[in-house]
Formats: C-alpha cells, sequence, structure tokens
C-alpha cells in the first residue's frame, strides 16, 4: 500500500501527442522501461516522482494491466503501436509520430514522444 | 577476429582481407505476426531477452559477435539473399547494439523516413526460419559507390 502521486508528461522538441497524465495505483504500480540500458532517465525520473515502481522490460516480463506507463526508445516502427495498441499510456524518448503497422492504434491520448526527464512534472 | 565469408559471392574488388563482420547473429525464434509484417515490407528483429509483447511480430535472435550498426552501402544477409542497405536512421545503432532491435524497411528510400529504420530496395523481403544466421557485413559489395550490378 503506496502513496502515489501524479504526473504531467509533455512532449519534447520534435516530439508528438499528450500531454499525458501518469497515475500510478496499487493496481497499476509500473513504470515499465522497455528500453537500452536498463531502466531510462525518464522512466527513473517518472518513477521518482509519483512512487511508482522502475521496471526493467528487458530483465524480466510484466503482466500488462500492471503497467502505469510504458517508456520505450522506439525508432517508430514496432513499440511505438504495441503498447498503445493494449490501451497501455506510452512515452517514446525519441521523437516519433504516428507510424509503422501499428499506427492506427497511436493517439494523443496514449502516447507522447521526443521526452526527456524535464519534461516530467509534478501534475 | 573471424572472418565470415558468405558463399554466395566471393569478395572481387574491395578489400583484399574479404568483408568485415559488423554483426552476427542466429535466429531462435519467429513471431506468427512476422510474415503479415513482411507483406508490407518491414522485418522487426529483436534480441531474444525483448519482452514477451514483442515477440509476435519479431524474429527472435542470439548474437555471435555484435560489433557495429550498419551504414549505407553495408550489406544484411539473411540466409541466401543480400539486401544492400541505402540508408540508416540515427537510433539504428543504439537500438542494434543494446537491445538486438533491427526494423529494416523495404522502402528503396535514400534518407531514413523513421529514426529507427534501415532502408533497403524496393522488393519482397526474405522469409527467415529459426536456426538462420542474419550477418551484417562492411565491404562485401564493392563500397557505398557500388551498388551492386557487377557482373
Amino acid at each position: 500500500m503506496s502513496e502515489y502521486r501524479s504526473v504531467t508528461v509533455t512532449k519534447g522538441k520534435g516530439g508528438w501527442g499528450g500531454p499525458l497524465t501518469i497515475a500510478p495505483t496499487d493496481e497499476r504500480p509500473l513504470i515499465y522501461s522497455v528500453t537500452g540500458g536498463g531502466i531510462h532517465p525518464v522512466a527513473a525520473r517518472i518513477a521518482e516522482l509519483t512512487g511508482g515502481e522502475a521496471f526493467d522490460g528487458f530483465k524480466s516480463s510484466a503482466p500488462f494491466d500492471k503497467i502505469a506507463v510504458a517508456v520505450i526508445d522506439c525508432g517508430g516502427t514496432a513499440r511505438i503501436g504495441v503498447y498503445p495498441m493494449k490501451k497501455v499510456l506510452t512515452v517514446d524518448v525519441h521523437a516519433t509520430s504516428p507510424a509503422g503497422p501499428l499506427a492506427s492504434f497511436i493517439t494523443d491520448k496514449l502516447f507522447v514522444s521526443g521526452v526527456k526527464p524535464d519534461d516530467v512534472t509534478p501534475a | 577476429m573471424t572472418q565470415h565469408l558468405p558463399a554466395a559471392s566471393p569478395p572481387s574488388g574491395a578489400g583484399a582481407a574479404g568483408p568485415q563482420v559488423l554483426y552476427d547473429t542466429e535466429v531462435v525464434a519467429v513471431g506468427e505476426l512476422v510474415p503479415q509484417f513482411v507483406d508490407q515490407g518491414v522485418l522487426v528483429l529483436f534480441g531474444e531477452q525483448a519482452p514477451e509483447e514483442l515477440h509476435e511480430f519479431s524474429v527472435l535472435h542470439r548474437p555471435r559477435q555484435a560489433v557495429e550498426g550498419p551504414r549505407p552501402g553495408d550489406e544484411i544477409v539473411l540466409g541466401g539473399t543480400r539486401l544492400p542497405v541505402l540508408a540508416v536512421g540515427d537510433v539504428v545503432a543504439e537500438n542494434l547494439l543494446n537491445l538486438g532491435h533491427l526494423d529494416i524497411k523495404a522502402d528503396g528510400h535514400d534518407r531514413a523516413q523513421l529514426p529507427g529504420d534501415v532502408c533497403v530496395p524496393v522488393g519482397p523481403l526474405p522469409s527467415v526460419a529459426k536456426g538462420q544466421r542474419i550477418t551484417i557485413l562492411r565491404g562485401a559489395a564493392g563500397g557505398p559507390a557500388d551498388e551492386g550490378d557487377r557482373a
């Protein structure tokens, strides 16, 4: 049982979508980092400000219904659509726009891109 | 340094030492949606440690050698098919070396449309099977200026 806080994530330079409000809960506590090199600084920042649990998707897997937000470093084709398709809020650290075979699932209510740690602020 | 010389054709012309192997990996699984992506001219690779939600549309593989990412003029060799690299997006090398991730697009572009794209000529992408090798070679095609119309 934890105390969680909300954050607002706004698009960065050249980015698309959002802003998103990220609000972890006991049911959805995970800040899910699907990025190279461990927990991404953007995921770490979201976890720090919300009290959510940073989780490295390349180390072990998590059920979708536990994920508060997925943080990705997608170059525009694959991961960009996977999490929105599952209705999971998605933050891309690269400045991408909807594209790829799953583009139709990517909306500004579910997705924001070009995000740096400074684009994450208390809601 | 191991030298993997593809059987298809001997390296004549460029570098007497033969092509440099930038990346060498073995396919361990092919997701069920991969053929649909291939039909759209897209082939997605991820290292086998990728989370499960990425498996269905990905070729999962186990790298043996990961030196650097591709650049225009290199070749991606899938089974018996050689794909000349036309363009490479800004985040390709980082994604490949960190995650084993590559997005191959058969779009014929000489500039990557997306930061993760590796562009190859328009045309059918080969099917990929478990156990197959995928390599990225430099110096196999005679350099960036020579795009492979050698007899």
